[in-house]
């Protein structure tokens, strides 16, 4: 029987910690945003767009679900301890991610440049050669494209619809944008997974990649991103505040009893 | 004909949509109806819209602190049906003849009403498990009713969201289960919601029906098409075994099944406090409609720039 | 548009006509649910654009149900009839000719014919 290549990459312990950590930051971003969008549920600028984002939440959230699964496995219980049981300091989302929504067009800004990244990431996944794990990533990709649209759709309305609301998006963007620059923060991970040909890119050119993706959307809308040097520490469990607060909410009732049914 | 008063003219088109109606037929948006059945008609819809977007607020709280992915997933699904409602009704509100964005200003100004229930806290996780089940399951009982209402544009709706309700319900009753099965700790906390929640929802229903010319039109017109009492007996007939199948305790003493009458006897409880609550009156108003106030203000100017958008892109 | 159209625009609405009446940005939202189905009115959203009404519309009416395709129209581009008009949808004659139903006599030959047939499509 012959053994499939990348069973034999994850046969080498330090890959598969790797490997295990990328899945993690994966998901962990998904749970971060997804936890930041569902607060958008009830309270949306309109009615229909409330309805819209909810849906995108949820949908974040079952990927977080599905991505912890693929660490944690399957027992009962598992997939909770994994998104509830870590403290702050394990989690290793893009700092970007736990922000609070701010305004609307904060949450726009950050859905449209994280959507874009996350088709970088999703793709590279795909092509790692680890099932099951990248048929998911393709499967998980077809719901992104959605996401993708409505932020784009939403950005380019706001931005263009007057100099004030133009505004309001820029500043939005200044913010976001060295955040953003975060989701490629490298660990001793990336080289390992890189020269054990699990992912195809290096973290300079996904970025490359994002870049010539998003560029072209913010030009549409007349958005700059700034000139900034990238915030950085979330891929190494080192957050803003932030996450303290949304970690403190989100694990109030399951850590009140975590080996009780809920 | 000009031989018919403009006023006999009136007279012959609120008999011929009485008779319509009491044959079983129903209205359609932009159809002639009398102003009084407009009035009751948009009343009775723009309150249900005004109650889902209301209603997104209590449960909405616990969203960020649902226990599992699972559960944090479905409540967000739960609230955002409730919200989707609002969306169905406020424009089958608006066939009536009044614009969304008038109703919604009424509505964040406090100078709506809607349901009793969504002024009360959400205090604990268990208080989700009991608005899905029993507030849900109140919804369900009058909503149910109301398909068969005379209002085309609302009854087509009401058929999407009691499917809808039945999913929360069914949501709400896992809840309810690993509650009620789960620690003494969990247990406890399930019935301290269900004891805070009882009062509220035999509220729901409202006073039993006074026998009044109001109460007499709004049946001829099936805008109401069960009496309030009857509604509540319903309720009490489906979600009693629920709670009593559960080993928890049924927080009202003089609760008891007439098996001579068929329904059940309960003690009266404060009608007086559902006025008040009505009126924007309850331990949560103010605080619900604050926020409804400041998201509104917040989104002025996304409101202002897609209005804008859409004017130029005419 | 021809003279001659433009006054047809300009010409009141016939009595069994109906417009519906909505305000600016309400679209009607068209949905089908399989290629083989054809679109059907699942209600209206509030939007600035078309193409912000489909993203919405996408989530609002098919994040449940099946759907492989959405449309959304003005909801006051819309004729229809008058629901007074409904009578003229009741047939006061018989129309069972028009039914296949209507002549069984035959049918026990037509369908042993089938039966009789040499390939399962043909049943």
């Amino acid at each position: 029987m012959t053994v499939p290549a990348s069973s034999v990459a994850l046969g080498d312990p330090a890959v598969r910690a790797a490997f295990r950590e990328w899945l993690l930051r994966i998901a962990d971003d998904e749970l971060a945003i997804g936890h930041r969008h569902a607060e958008w549920t009830g309270v949306g600028p309109d009615i229909e767009s409330d309805v819209a984002m909810s849906s995108i939440a949820q949908e974040e959230l079952g990927h977080a679900r599905l991505l912890y699964e693929q660490i944690a496995g399957e027992a009962p219980g598992a997939v909770d301890r994994l998104a509830f049981g870590r403290p702050p300091s394990e989690f290793r989302n893009a700092v970007l991610l736990e922000q609070p929504n701010q305004g609307w067009e904060f949450s726009i800004t950050r859905l449209a440049l994280y959507e874009a990244f996350e088709s970088v990431r999703f793709g590279l996944l795909a092509r790692s050669g680890q099932e099951p794990v990248a048929a998911l990533a393709a499967t998980l990709a077809r719901e992104e494209r959605y996401h993708g649209l409505f932020a784009a759709t939403w950005l380019e309305r706001l931005a263009g619809a007057s100099v004030d609301a133009g505004g309001r998006v820029q500043a939005a963007l200044d913010v976001a944008w060295p955040y953003a620059l975060g989701f490629f923060e490298t660990t001793d991970a990336d080289g390992v997974l890189l020269r054990a040909g699990l992912v195809s890119d290096s973290a300079e050119r996904q970025r490359d990649v994002w870049e010539a993706a998003v560029r072209p959307l913010l030009e549409r809308c007349a958005l700059t991103p700034p000139v900034a040097e990238p915030r950085l520490g979330g891929r190494r469990g080192v957050h803003t505040p932030a996450l303290g607060e949304m970690h403190a909410a989100m694990t109030e009732v399951w850590a009140s009893d975590p080996e009780a049914r809920w | 004909m000009s031989t018919v008063s403009p006023a006999g003219d009136e007279a012959v088109r609120l008999e011929r949509f009485t008779t319509r109606i009491a044959s079983g037929d129903q209205i359609e948006a932009g159809e002639w109806m009398p102003e009084q059945y407009r009035f009751e008609a948009l009343r009775l819809i723009q309150m249900h819209a005004n109650s889902e977007i209301m209603g997104a607020l209590p449960e909405r709280e616990w969203i960020p602190r649902a226990p599992t992915l699972a559960r944090k997933m479905a409540l967000t699904a739960k609230v955002q049906d409730e919200v989707g409602h609002g969306m169905l009704l406020y424009r089958v509100a608006e066939t009536i003849g009044r614009p969304r964005e008038e109703m919604y200003a009424e509505l964040v100004e406090g100078r709506a009403r809607f349901h009793n229930v969504f002024h009360y806290p959400a205090e604990t996780w268990a208080d989700v498990a009991i608005i899905q089940v029993f507030v849900d399951g109140a919804a369900m009982q009058t909503q149910g009713a109301l398909r068969s209402c005379s209002y085309a544009p609302y009854s087509r709706v009401l058929k999407r969201i009691c499917y809808e309700e039945d999913f929360h319900i069914q949501l709400g009753l896992d809840v309810w289960r690993a509650l009620a099965e789960g620690t003494p700790a969990q247990r406890a906390m399930l019935q301290d919601a269900l004891n805070r929640w009882w009062t509220p929802i035999i509220h729901f229903f409202g006073m039993p029906d006074r026998v009044s010319p109001h109460t007499e039109a709004m049946l001829a017109w099936r805008l109401k098409v069960k009496s309030n009492e009857e509604l509540r007996q319903q309720f009490l007939r489906r979600f009693v075994p629920v709670i009593l199948e559960y080993g928890l305790v049924v927080p009202d003493p003089g609760l008891r099944w007439l098996e001579t009458e068929q329904r059940y006897e309960y003690t009266e409880p404060d009608w007086d406090e559902l006025k008040r609550v009505g009126r924007n009156g309850g331990p949560k108003s103010a605080e619900r409609l604050a926020l409804r106030q400041s998201f509104y203000r917040q989104h002025a100017w996304v409101r202002e720039a897609l209005s804008r958008w859409s004017q130029a892109a005419a | 548009m021809t003279p001659r159209g433009v006054e047809a625009a300009r010409r009141t609405e016939a009595p069994w006509v109906r417009t519906l009446e909505a305000a600016d940005g309400v679209w009607a939202v068209f949905l089908q649910a399989r290629r083989r189905d054809a679109h059907v009115h699942v209600g209206d959203v509030h939007a600035p654009d078309a193409e912000m009404a489909l993203v919405l519309a996408k989530e609002n009416y098919a994040r449940r149900d099946p759907c492989v395709s959405l449309w959304v129209v003005p909801a006051r581009a819309i004729r229809g009839t008058a629901s007074d008009a409904a009578d003229m949808f009741e047939p006061a004659t018989d129309k069972s000719y028009r039914f296949g139903g209507s002549y069984r006599q035959q049918q026990r030959v037509y369908r042993g014919g089938y039966s009789a047939g040499p390939t399962e499509d043909d049943r």
